[in-house]
C-alpha cells in the first residue's frame, strides 16, 4: 500500500524510497487466520465440487438444496473471497509498477472479489433457502 | 515506489542476476505454483459463481452455462479447480510447518515441496474416484 510516512532518500529524494507502511504483520495474521478456516471448508468444498461434476440440472439442485452443502459453500466463499482479495493484492503490488494502474487494479480487485462472493452466496441461497 | 523504479538514473543501474542464476529447485517451483494456483482459484471461483447463478435461475439458464460443470469442459474445469484447491491448501500447510521451523533443512524442504505436488495430485484423484464410487 501507499507509504504513510515519507522517507527522504539521499539518492531519489522525498517519498521515493521503499518505506514500510507496517501493514505486513496484519496481512500475515489475516492470511493465516483465514487459511486455518479454509482448511476444513476447502476439503469439504473440493468434495462437493467433485460430486457436482457432470451433474444434470435436477441432480445439481438436489445436491445443493441440502443444508450442509449450502452452509459449507457459503462459508467457503465468504472467507475464501477475503483471502483471495489479499492474495491478489500481493500479486498486484508485486507486478504492477505504474502507480495509477496499480490503484485502479486494487479497486477492481476489491469489487471483483466482492461480486464473486455475493453472486456465489446469493445463488446458493436461491437454491437452498426453504420456501 | 514507482518513481524509484522508473527513474532513468536507477533504471540504468546494473541489476543482479535474479531467477536465471539458480538451478531450478522444488521449493522455488512450488512457490511459483502456490501463486499460480491461487490465481487459478480466483478465476475458477468466478466461473463457479456463474454456474451456481445459472443453477439458481432455472433450467434455461443452466443449459446455457452447464458447460462449466458438465460435458468435456466441465470435466476439465472442476477437476482443475479441485487440484488447484488441494495444491494451494497443501502449500498453506507447508508454510505453516516452515513457520514453526520444521522441515527447513535442505533435504526436508525439498521433500515437503515435492510432497505438495504429489499430495495435491493424489488427493485430487482420490476425491474424484471416491465421489464417483459414492454415486
Amino acid at each position: 500500500m501507499a507509504p504513510k510516512n515519507t522517507f527522504i532518500s539521499g539518492r531519489t529524494g522525498r517519498g521515493a524510497a521503499y518505506v514500510s507502511d507496517a501493514s505486513g504483520a496484519s496481512h500475515d495474521r489475516f492470511m493465516r487466520l483465514t487459511a486455518r478456516a479454509l482448511l476444513p471448508l476447502g476439503l469439504a468444498t473440493a468434495w462437493l465440487l467433485a460430486r457436482l461434476t457432470g451433474d444434470s440440472f435436477e441432480e445439481a439442485r438436489a445436491e445443493l438444496e441440502r443444508p450442509f452443502p449450502a452452509v459449507v459453500l457459503i462459508a467457503f466463499i465468504a472467507i475464501g473471497a477475503a483471502h483471495a482479495r489479499l492474495g491478489a493484492e500481493s500479486i498486484i503490488l508485486d507486478y504492477v509498477h505504474d502507480e495509477a494502474l496499480k490503484q485502479k487494479a486494487l479497486v477492481v480487485n476489491t469489487w471483483v472479489t466482492r461480486a464473486i462472493a455475493l453472486a456465489w452466496a446469493f445463488a446458493i441461497l436461491l437454491i437452498a433457502a426453504p420456501r | 515506489m514507482a518513481q524509484a523504479e522508473t527513474d532513468g538514473a536507477t533504471a540504468r543501474r546494473p541489476l543482479s542476476p535474479h531467477l536465471t542464476v539458480y538451478r531450478p529447485m522444488m521449493t522455488m517451483a512450488m512457490s511459483m505454483a502456490h501463486r499460480i494456483s491461487g490465481g487459478a482459484l480466483y478465476l475458477g471461483a468466478a466461473l463457479i459463481a456463474l454456474y451456481l447463478l445459472a443453477l439458481a435461475f432455472g433450467p434455461a439458464w443452466f443449459s446455457a452455462f452447464s458447460w462449466i460443470g458438465s460435458g468435456l469442459f466441465g470435466h476439465l474445469i472442476l477437476p482443475a479447480f479441485v487440484w488447484a484447491l488441494f495444491h494451494h491448501l497443501l502449500g498453506g500447510i507447508r508454510h505453516a510447518l516452515w513457520d514453526r521451523g520444521l522441515f527447513m533443512d535442505p533435504k526436508g524442504r525439498e521433500l515437503l515441496a515435492t510432497g505438495t505436488l504429489v499430495g495435491g495430485l493424489a488427493l485430487t484423484v482420490a476425491t474424484f474416484v471416491l465421489s464417483s464410487l459414492a454415486g
